[in-house]
């Protein structure tokens, strides 16, 4: 799974985000790192509605502008916990090796 | 016109380029978010935000990720496309062949109604393979969108192909030579594994995209 991919998943995980949303939450997760813009999000948003792993949660107008949620599918919500268990083991893996070669104190 | 209008134009344009699908869906909504993201006093939208945009409406007019079987369906397909171009230029060539052919087929026939014949078979393959060709892309173009009228167009032309190479092989018209019935054979090969791999199970769920049909459901 992509980083983007990843991130705009866990942007879903606790609750339905709208675009802006999306780019806020995926900025804070990745402590600034990653700053998603509007074209890379929407061809990652309609892949994975393609991919049935997030969809439409409701619309509303604010300051004459559409705003679209997005929410996590039970599919994505299952893909999401999975790969953040591959990642988190991993990552536990790595750091162990580290820890035992004392690369880190 | 004010800054916030110019720009909005701005980014309404590159949006202009993104699939038909997608702008009736989402034009709106990608607006709001551009507008939403661009910088305090922004007049005009910037290279990174156009390179950014561009490269999300290539990657809307490539379609969705394919599964493998499904993928080199469509590439056989295209390759159908090339093998029907191949078929009707080796008509084209071995006229003098056809026509040998005809007369061999009909030896009672006057003159008049050699070249009767000889026409209506050119008339058929000159109107025809156009017709096939354009069939072949435009098959083999809405399989590689995921469009299910792609799959049923591909069942449906096979069939009625096979029953005519079946018919004219009964009816006993033996008029093309053996150049364009091995080109019509290949033809009919690289079509049979295309659909043989359209039809392939795949453990990867296909990307049809139903999303398009929902209407707005308000929040």
């Amino acid at each position: 799974m992509q980083e983007t991919t990843f991130l705009i998943l866990t942007a879903l995980a606790d609750g339905s985000q709208h675009g802006y949303g999306i780019i806020a939450q995926v900025s804070e997760i990745s402590g600034g790192r990653v700053r998603l813009r509007a074209g890379t999000l929407y061809a990652a948003l309609d892949r994975l509605r393609a991919d049935k792993l997030i969809g439409v949660d409701g619309e509303e107008i604010v300051d004459g502008r559409l705003r679209r949620y997005y929410r996590l599918t039970p599919a994505g919500t299952r893909l999401l916990a999975a790969e953040a268990a591959r990642m988190h083991a991993n990552a536990a893996a790595a750091l162990t090796r580290l820890n035992l070669a004392g690369g880190i104190a | 016109m004010t800054d916030s209008e110019r720009l909005e134009r701005g980014y309404r344009r590159l949006v202009a380029l993104y699939p038909r699908a997608f702008r009736r869906d989402s034009e709106e909504e990608i607006v709001a978010v551009l507008m939403a993201t661009a910088r305090e006093g922004q007049r005009r939208v910037d290279l990174a935000e156009s390179a950014d945009l561009i490269r999300g409406a290539l990657r809307m007019h490539r379609g969705p990720r394919l599964p493998r079987a499904l993928l080199r369906a469509v590439r056989l397909t295209y390759a159908g496309a090339v093998a029907e171009l191949g078929v009707l230029i080796t008509l084209l060539v071995t006229l003098g062949g056809l026509t040998s052919a005809t007369i061999r087929s009909y030896p009672d026939f006057s003159v008049a109604q050699w070249h009767a014949v000889l026409l209506a078979h050119l008339t058929a393959v000159a109107a025809g393979a156009p017709v096939l060709l354009a069939l072949w892309v435009w098959i083999a173009c809405a399989n590689a969108r995921g469009n299910h009228a792609g799959r049923l167009a591909f069942r449906v032309v096979h069939v009625i192909l096979t029953l005519g190479v079946v018919a004219v092989t009964y009816a006993g018209v033996p008029v093309y030579g053996m150049a364009s019935a091995i080109a019509g054979g290949v033809m009919i090969q690289i079509q049979l594994a295309a659909l043989a791999l359209i039809f392939y199970p795949s453990k990867t769920p296909l990307p049809y995209r139903p999303h398009r049909q929902l209407g707005p459901a308000q929040r």
